[in-house]
């Protein structure tokens, strides 16, 4: 058995620095995700994949997904359970719900992600992100936060290739510009190049605007085979096509090359492959833009530009509305935050409704979209492509 | 009497809050690793059958899956490829801002993202030599029968030669 699969509804909490607990959040991204297709019913959900990383260290609960599950008002008869992998917890989930259903063991999965990273002392989140790494190797060198790993990054990728501080700015100004007309993103201010070029120094050459905040909240997609889909939505079909997540390392001394990404190199050529989508078929992106210097090295190893050409590339406008690749439409890492779990269901809830031509701010006539997250030490990466039509 | 909560946890060990390894045999077997490091020198683990010396330390070869491993010296100088400064976001008992890290190429062997000690802002530059640099760090309570053993422990981080 071999089944086309759809996102049929997709909804999240608002994010940010929120008042409540992981649990409620997981309930205001339920609600908003059965808000967004009425004709669903929520009793038909036969599995739940439950996405977060931090639920055990700032929420102290493991077996989360019964959790969930009993708080999203529905039970699960073919899988509940949770998925980990840190920062791609969420897209980890979509690949997982992906093949159930392709291959006959679930019909309609609910993915759900998020955290509670707010904790009642602030210092316990940036503690924690020393399990993030190889606690025992990289934990030990002080590097949970990951500020210092990405400047480096920039700092190589500056030095290589000719990237200006100014290409890193244009992406904080693009995605918080794009944040602020999401409701549901942490910021709803825009920034202009002077404030993030003057913004507070975090690791040279990494400015406050660089950086992606620490963020509350949770997001909700649901999939189902091509068949339930078609009685479950009046909406366009919008298809998860292909994947591709490879690791070629895991503490920072096994990275092959710190500029550019093998791993994303092979989860992308592995999307692409599996979906029959070419990358210049693709017409929208949400990558996972931690850092701005993320987004510039993701548009060169995703195939969108030469290696090296990043920076001038998003310096012209290549990743904006009426660019190459519009990125990161919703306001992406930088713009709406990023709790662990809940980052990957959130581009796929972006990337849903630009296909369905339903977006906040819509790219004309999208036909493929996809989303790439990286995870760890820049150690994991995970693409997949969705579409208006199956190839 | 005890009140539930977070008061019982007063002079408790947690695992869950410790910043470095387990470094006793009881919790870990690469502990010769951590006893080399006392003695100023950095260790891996080399395989006997293939010559693969994959590093952090293993149990098993990732390249040939040969249990067959022998420890081995590595270099303790190595070459600053470049610098960081962290100067927001230092994480509890890494010390005042800025928390310095450099890549550094272990004279082939690795390029290692390490932090750097004994060392003031601005002063490391690319092309500059670093070496290894061993320290105490807190000892582990660890329950030994009805006894509470105190487990001393060492970390590394690297310093510039000067």
């Amino acid at each position: 058995m071999d089944r086309n699969v759809c996102v049929v509804a997709g909804g999240m909490s608002k994010w940010g620095v929120r008042d409540g607990s992981q649990r409620d959040f997981f309930q205001e991204a339920a609600k908003a995700c059965y808000d967004d297709n009425p004709l669903m019913n929520p009793k038909d959900i036969d599995g739940l994949l439950v996405a977060s990383a931090y639920t055990e260290r700032t929420s102290y609960q493991t077996h989360l997904a019964p959790l969930v599950a009993e708080y999203a008002g529905i039970k699960p008869k073919n899988i509940c359970a949770r998925v980990e992998l840190l920062c791609a917890s969420g897209s980890s989930a979509v690949i997982l719900a992906f093949g159930l259903i392709k291959s006959g063991q679930a019909d309609v999965v609910m993915v759900a992600g998020g955290e509670k990273l707010y904790t009642p002392q602030k210092w316990e989140v940036f503690y924690s992100e020393l399990a993030s790494v190889d606690h025992d190797w990289d934990g030990g060198q002080g590097l949970g936060l990951p500020p210092p790993a990405f400047a480096m990054v920039a700092k190589q990728h500056m030095k290589q290739f000719g990237t200006k501080k100014e290409h890193l700015g244009v992406i904080s100004v693009k995605n918080r510009r794009n944040a602020a007309k999401n409701p549901k993103a942490q910021f709803q201010t825009p920034v202009t190049m002077e404030e993030v070029m003057s913004g507070r120094m975090i690791v040279p050459p990494l400015t406050l605007y660089d950086c992606c905040p620490i963020t509350d909240g949770a997001a909700a997609l649901v999939l189902a085979t091509e068949e339930k889909a078609r009685e479950m939505t009046d909406k366009p079909l919008v298809y998860l096509l292909g994947t591709g997540q490879a690791s070629v390392n895991n503490m920072s001394a096994n990275m092959p090359d710190w500029t550019t990404w093998e791993a994303l190199k092979i989860a992308s050529a592995q999307a692409y492959m599996k979906s029959r989508v070419n990358v210049d078929e693709i017409n929208v992106a949400m990558t996972h833009d931690c850092f701005t210097i993320s987004e510039i090295i993701e548009m060169e190893d995703l195939g969108f530009c030469k290696k090296g050409e990043g920076g001038f590339f998003v310096g012209d406008g290549q990743n904006d509305f009426g660019g190459r690749i519009p990125t990161n439409t919703d306001g992406g890492l930088l713009g709406c935050g990023h709790p662990f779990g809940g980052t990957g269901i959130r581009q796929g809830i972006e990337v849903m409704k630009q296909l369905r031509g339903d977006a906040i701010q819509q790219v004309p006539n999208a036909t493929f979209g996809l989303t790439h997250n990286l995870s760890g030490f820049i150690a994991a990466h995970t693409v997949l492509v969705y579409g208006k039509e199956v190839r | 009497m005890s009140t539930p909560g977070i008061s019982i946890l007063e002079g408790k060990y947690m695992v869950t809050m410790d910043l470095f390894p387990q470094q006793s045999k009881e919790f870990n077997q690469v502990t010769p690793f951590y006893e080399f490091l006392r003695e100023g020198r950095f260790t891996t683990t080399k395989c006997k059958d293939c010559g693969a010396e994959p590093f952090p330390p293993r149990v098993m070869c990732p390249e040939c899956y040969s249990s067959a491993l022998e420890w081995i010296d590595w270099p303790t100088v190595g070459t600053v490829i470049d610098v960081t400064e962290e100067s927001v976001g230092v994480p509890l008992g890494f010390g005042k801002p800025p928390l310095i890290h450099a890549l550094v190429d272990l004279q082939g062997k690795r390029t290692f993202f390490v932090r750097i000690i004994n060392c003031a802002a601005g002063e490391l530059k690319s092309g500059d030599q670093v070496k290894l640099a061993v320290f105490d760090v807190d000892p582990v309570p660890q329950e030994v029968g009805r006894e509470v053993v105190q487990i001393p422990r060492v970390f590394y981080a690297f310093e510039p030669v000067k």
